[in-house]
């Protein structure tokens, strides 16, 4: 009898040890997947830096695809970015601490990508197939996807215990329906304009967060290094 | 007033869900070059803005007051004539402003021609395994308009039309047709040209795809000497390896140039051999040589195919003669002997250099240097032009 209870134990325990393993790694990996994208932990300050330079070189390529954007539309086309659309992100950057304003830079990522998606198809149809214009959209669409992934998995490391919102649908309300070809040079025009003025204050604002962020964790960790 | 009534029912809502400035009548019109437009600007009423301060610019140049016509306190138009073909894809941009210069709405101008009929398709097959076709178009081959081009072919007794899908192979005018072709059977094949303006469809051919085949250059091709002749060169190559999967024959055709001379010379009976001897060449000389490959008799049919490419050159040089070196009205022997041993050094310089030793020791070797000479002289003339021509750093 004791031979059986002897032999139960070693069982029970290794399949205790199982279940506690597979309940922590069922969670980690809750935690670290959140809204479709794969998170690891990173150093605060080199993945701020991450997304400061390649926020810059998304700015940089926005200059220069609204450029080639006016020039492929034809004279006159400055005045096109000057007119009003609705439904059209605005660039700014909104909420008073560092976590509203991260979400508020991922919120307008998403919100840009399906804009960048309709602008790429209008022009698809009014451009020849070898223009720059179209290579140019579709660059700015994959970089902007990326942003908004690595300031997603940012806000998930610093900010742990604050919900992210779920995707933004791409719904009707989200682009404009369809438009006479003027109507699409104008939209595309303000959709870039604001596009690139998003960019620069994301730029702006990265460099402040990197500030504030990364050195409240530092000084956190001080603190406990203390104990 | 029916045509106000047309132009209210034909407001667009999307700049906003409230009601756009402006509507232009026509909205991205079509036109022919030559002929003449007449736009009307219809401003809403409730904007407070009177059609007498309104304006119209076509791709950003004011359009004079001339051309204008109020037709009523909120409607002013334009009437433009012998237009001319659209300055860019996306159309010319006609729009109407009000006094201030602010946008009030636009449309965009397609103005070009119809296609005229595509001329000039020709198709090829690489190894039966599928068709390439190539076309040139009409007229003068601008339509000032997006014009689409559309490869069809089908079977010529039985099967459906279909359209080539890969447009994309670098160059105009092309398609490619990858696979699932049929052999022993004809094909007609014809291009579709399109736009806002009209249609036009090129001469229909028809063809077998066997009798349009071409492959790949030979392979391996080498060039070497005939023993101690002076004045020949014997060339060997491969057959194109798609040919071993194939029931035909193959006919080549050989090409050779002087090592400092742009002109080639063809050897064209060269029939289904894959050696060749070339006679009456120059003593001494360096010769580049290149061949290619006609698939014949694809499948018992006697019809030639298609040239392939060029094979990459090949070099070998021809024997100095040893007359030269005795006493002739060529430079003398002394000159020739210095000439020769100052080259002989440079050679042996460059063996020593990549460690071929004696035991790699060839004439070979020697064609090999010759060709690695010529090649490295156009690589420091490049580079002297370019230090030329490149502006200095400060």
């Amino acid at each position: 009898m004791s031979g059986h209870v002897k032999n139960m134990c070693p069982q029970l325990s290794i399949s205790q040890a199982a279940r506690t393993l597979l309940s922590l790694l069922l969670v980690a990996a809750i935690d670290s997947v959140s809204a479709g994208v794969v998170c690891r932990k990173q150093p605060c300050g080199s993945s701020l830096q991450r997304s400061l330079k390649l926020t810059k070189l998304i700015h940089k390529e926005s200059v220069d695809l609204l450029k080639t954007y006016k020039v492929s539309q034809g004279d006159m086309s400055e005045l096109f970015c000057q007119m009003s659309i609705n439904n059209v992100p605005d660039p700014n950057i909104s909420g008073l601490d560092p976590s509203e304003r991260m979400l508020s830079i991922y919120s307008h990522c998403k919100a840009f990508l399906p804009h960048l998606k309709r602008v790429t198809e209008q022009q698809t149809d009014l451009q020849p197939p070898s223009s720059a214009l179209l290579s140019k959209l579709s660059t700015a669409q994959n970089r902007t996807n990326g942003l908004a992934n690595q300031i997603n998995c940012i806000y998930q490391t610093f900010f742990p215990n604050l919900p992210i919102p779920p995707e933004p649908v791409d719904g009707p309300t989200s682009v404009p329906p369809s438009q006479n070809v003027f109507q699409q040079k104008v939209y595309g025009c303000v959709v870039l304009k604001r596009f690139k003025e998003f960019l620069s204050r994301v730029t702006r604002e990265l460099r402040t967060l990197k500030s504030q962020v990364c050195t409240r964790r530092t000084s956190f960790a001080d603190t406990n290094a203390l104990f | 007033m029916l045509s106000l009534l047309c132009l209210m029912m034909f407001v667009p809502r999307v700049f906003s869900s409230s009601t756009p400035p402006a509507v232009i009548f026509p909205q991205d019109p079509a036109l022919r070059m030559g002929t003449s437009l007449t736009a009307t600007c219809t401003v809403s009423p409730e904007r407070g803005l009177h059609a007498n301060t309104m304006y119209w610019t076509m791709n950003g140049k004011r359009l004079p007051s001339s051309t204008y016509d109020l037709l009523s306190p909120n409607g002013l138009s334009v009437t433009l004539h012998h237009l001319n073909g659209s300055q860019q894809q996306s159309g010319d941009n006609l729009v109407c402003h009000s006094g201030d210069g602010h946008v009030l709405a636009g449309s965009c101008l397609y103005v070009g021609m119809p296609p005229e009929k595509p001329v000039n398709l020709t198709c090829w097959s690489r190894n039966t395994k599928d068709l390439s076709c190539k076309w040139t178009p009409g007229g003068r081959g601008e339509t000032f308009i997006k014009t689409k081009y559309t490869l069809k072919y089908k079977l010529r007794w039985y099967g459906r039309e279909r359209e080539c899908e890969d447009y994309s192979t670098g160059q105009h005018y092309t398609c490619y047709i990858p696979r699932d072709l049929a052999l022993f059977t004809p094909y007609e094949i014809w291009v579709e040209a399109s736009n806002q303006l009209g249609t036009a469809t090129s001469d229909v051919i028809t063809l077998d795809i066997l009798d349009v085949v071409t492959t790949d250059p030979p392979d391996n091709v080498h060039v070497s000497r005939v023993g101690e002749l002076e004045d020949q060169l014997t060339v060997h190559w491969g057959s194109p390896p798609a040919l071993k999967d194939f029931l035909f024959q193959a006919k080549y055709q050989i090409r050779y140039r002087l090592e400092d001379s742009t002109e080639w010379k063809v050897v064209d009976d060269v029939g289904n051999q894959t050696s060749c001897r070339l006679a009456g060449l120059r003593a001494g000389t360096v010769y580049f040589v290149q061949v290619r490959c006609n698939p014949v008799g694809i499948y018992g049919s006697r019809k030639a195919g298609i040239w392939s490419d060029w094979s990459h050159p090949s070099a070998a040089s021809t024997p100095q003669s040893e007359r030269l070196q005795s006493g002739s009205c060529e430079p003398k022997s002394g000159e020739q002997n210095s000439t020769l041993r100052r080259e002989l050094k440079q050679f042996f310089g460059w063996v020593r250099k990549h460690s071929y030793g004696c035991s790699g020791m060839s004439i070979k070797l020697y064609d090999q240097w010759r060709v690695w000479l010529q090649k490295s002289h156009r690589t420091r003339n490049q580079v002297a032009l370019w230090k030329h021509t490149e502006p200095s750093l400060p």
